[in-house]
């Protein structure tokens, strides 16, 4: 088990970094506002939690079913949504991540409700050594992303998608299907949350509720805002400042009194949020982002 | 392949104000016309209304071009119209403003078969293939940065023109192209629009305040007011015409 902590750690970390990025793709690349990461997280997570242990589909085959189920809700969603204003967006998705946590509290006999759902294995054994393959797999998943929107910064794409953000009706006037197109990668993206929420599930082993707070959305947005929304490292560098700092140097290295442990998700989002309004201050666009031409 | 419009009762009111109402007009007969007309006549929110930017209260707008079905214009989106060749060029100034000039150039010129997220390793690709071309109309026009972004509003402007140049529309509308522009600027693009309006059969309409422009380049020209176009005619016929003279050039004038 040598480590096991450190690489369940890691493996959260970069789960997160996979989520801050796909985040960036969104929000920072295409200009959608989605307020309800964890909705799409939460629902690949229980998805797939629901299907392999209650109804006890096989593991791949359940973990590809939570996937398309998280496409599928999100395309509706999309459908609805994404015609919408910005605000309106940040809304709704927001509305449907609150709708994904109630529907798993209430849904007793699905979702085994506050009780917990589990245990979700790894999906490769390895004996002592799960955990650290676990790690290199969403290692890899999260490498692959950054990847994908490194690429996607120079491709005929990745300018539409740019476009759609800067002035959709002027992209449009040039022949650009630009619904269909956020719509799509609405879908895509979203499912992918979904992937990561499962492969959450297998990291943590046990679902409960409190998994699909909004605490996950504002860190996800916290960091990704921190590292700069437009950058494709700045969702990794976010999550390396909040959660690495936070979950990892403080929880791990800093001696607490016992009696104040309770107190530190409270004072990490004081931290946070201070971060933020510091970032925001002097840096706008972020720790990563240019100085020149920030918000237009 | 050029393009033609016809108008049939299009009305369009904000608020219960009338903006356009239009009887029964149809663009593009000759290659490059003009549409004149005071401040608040309603030439803008016709365009908009052709190109489906705005939606017509009632009445039927047909598209027609050379060896396609006649479309009418109100159940599609913009999109869709620009996809058909009928494009125009903004009155005021739009810019994509984290796209360079030839990124945004790039974005014009590429089609669904490039634009798939899939598709991230066909960006050589495609700069090959549209690199004469952009390197043409970099070269014709002058740009302070070619590989950087748009500075002024001037260059905004006249990167909007070219961007709707390379669509290579059947209908172009051009609504206020001078508007914003250097003189030495707005003669390269009426040199060019001439020409291409030969060349590649192109349908040219033109909004403008600029009358010697509109005299000097139009082969007929519309003259709109209070919503209506209410007189058409070659460029001597409006030119000489009272009511124009009343409600326009008098004013001008004066």
């Amino acid at each position: 088990m040598a480590g096991s902590y450190y690489f369940y750690i890691f493996s959260n970390m970069a789960i997160f970094v996979a989520l801050a990025t796909l985040l960036h793709l969104q929000f920072g690349r295409t200009g959608i506002v989605n307020f309800g990461v964890v909705g799409f997280f939460g629902l690949g997570m229980y998805g797939f939690g629901v299907f392999l242990i209650q109804l006890n589909i096989p593991y791949f085959i359940a973990l590809l079913m939570a996937v398309a189920l998280t496409g599928v809700i999100s395309f509706l969603l999309g459908l609805v949504i994404l015609k919408l204003d910005s605000q309106e967006v940040l809304v709704a998705t927001l509305a449907f991540a609150t709708i994904i946590a109630d529907l798993v509290v209430v849904q007793k006999g699905v979702t085994k409700g506050v009780i917990g759902l589990g245990s979700v294995p790894f999906p490769i054994q390895a004996g002592l050594y799960s955990q650290h393959v676990f790690f290199i797999v969403v290692l890899i998943i999260a490498a692959l992303l950054i990847m994908y929107a490194k690429k996607l910064e120079q491709s005929p794409y990745g300018r539409l998608l740019i476009s759609i953000q800067d002035s959709e009706l002027l992209s449009q006037s040039l022949g650009k299907k630009t619904f269909r197109e956020k719509l799509i990668f609405f879908t895509i993206t979203s499912a992918a949350m979904g992937l990561l929420g499962a492969l959450y599930a297998a990291n943590v082993h046990f679902l409960v509720p409190r998994l699909l707070g909004p605490g996950t959305t504002f860190t996800i947005w916290i960091a990704l805002i921190i590292g700069g929304r437009k950058k494709v490292f700045g969702g990794l560098l976010g999550v390396l400042v909040t959660v690495g700092i936070f979950d990892f140097l403080v929880e791990t290295y800093v001696p607490i009194p016992t009696g104040q442990a309770q107190l530190l998700p409270v004072i990490k989002m004081m931290v946070y949020g201070l971060t933020l309004l510091l970032v925001l201050m002097f840096k706008p666009s972020g720790l990563l982002g240019t100085s020149k031409k920030t918000t237009k | 392949m050029s393009g033609k419009l016809c108008l049939k009762d299009v009305k369009k009111s904000f608020n219960g104000r009338v903006v356009v109402d239009v009887g029964d007009v149809t663009f593009g007969n000759h290659r490059i016309e003009g549409l004149i007309g005071p401040n608040g006549a309603g030439k803008t929110t016709m365009m908009k209304l052709i190109t489906r930017r705005l939606k017509a209260d009632c009445g039927v707008i047909t598209y027609m071009r050379d060896g396609f079905d006649d479309v009418v214009v109100n159940p599609h989106e913009m999109e869709d119209m620009a996809r058909m060749g009928l494009v125009r060029t903004n009155q005021i100034i739009h810019d994509f403003a984290s796209l360079t000039i030839r990124e945004s150039l790039l974005l014009s010129l590429a089609t669904d078969h490039h634009e798939k997220f899939y598709k991230i390793f066909n960006d050589k690709q495609l700069r090959k293939e549209t690199e004469k071309e952009i390197e043409w109309y970099l070269d014709y026009f002058y740009f302070e940065d070619p590989n950087g972004h748009a500075l002024s509003g001037g260059e905004k402007k006249l990167l909007d023109i070219i961007r709707c140049l390379v669509l290579k529309p059947n209908f172009l509308l051009m609504d206020e192209p001078t508007a914003g522009l250097p003189e030495d600027v707005t003669i390269k693009v009426m040199e060019l629009m001439k020409k291409k309006a030969q060349d590649e059969n192109i349908s040219v309409l033109i909004v403008e305040h600029d009358l010697d422009l509109i005299w000097n380049l139009c082969e007929y020209v519309h003259f709109m007011a209070e919503g209506q176009v209410m007189i058409q005619g070659t460029p001597e016929e409006i030119r000489a015409n009272d009511i124009v003279a009343e409600k326009y050039m008098g004013a001008a004038v004066c």
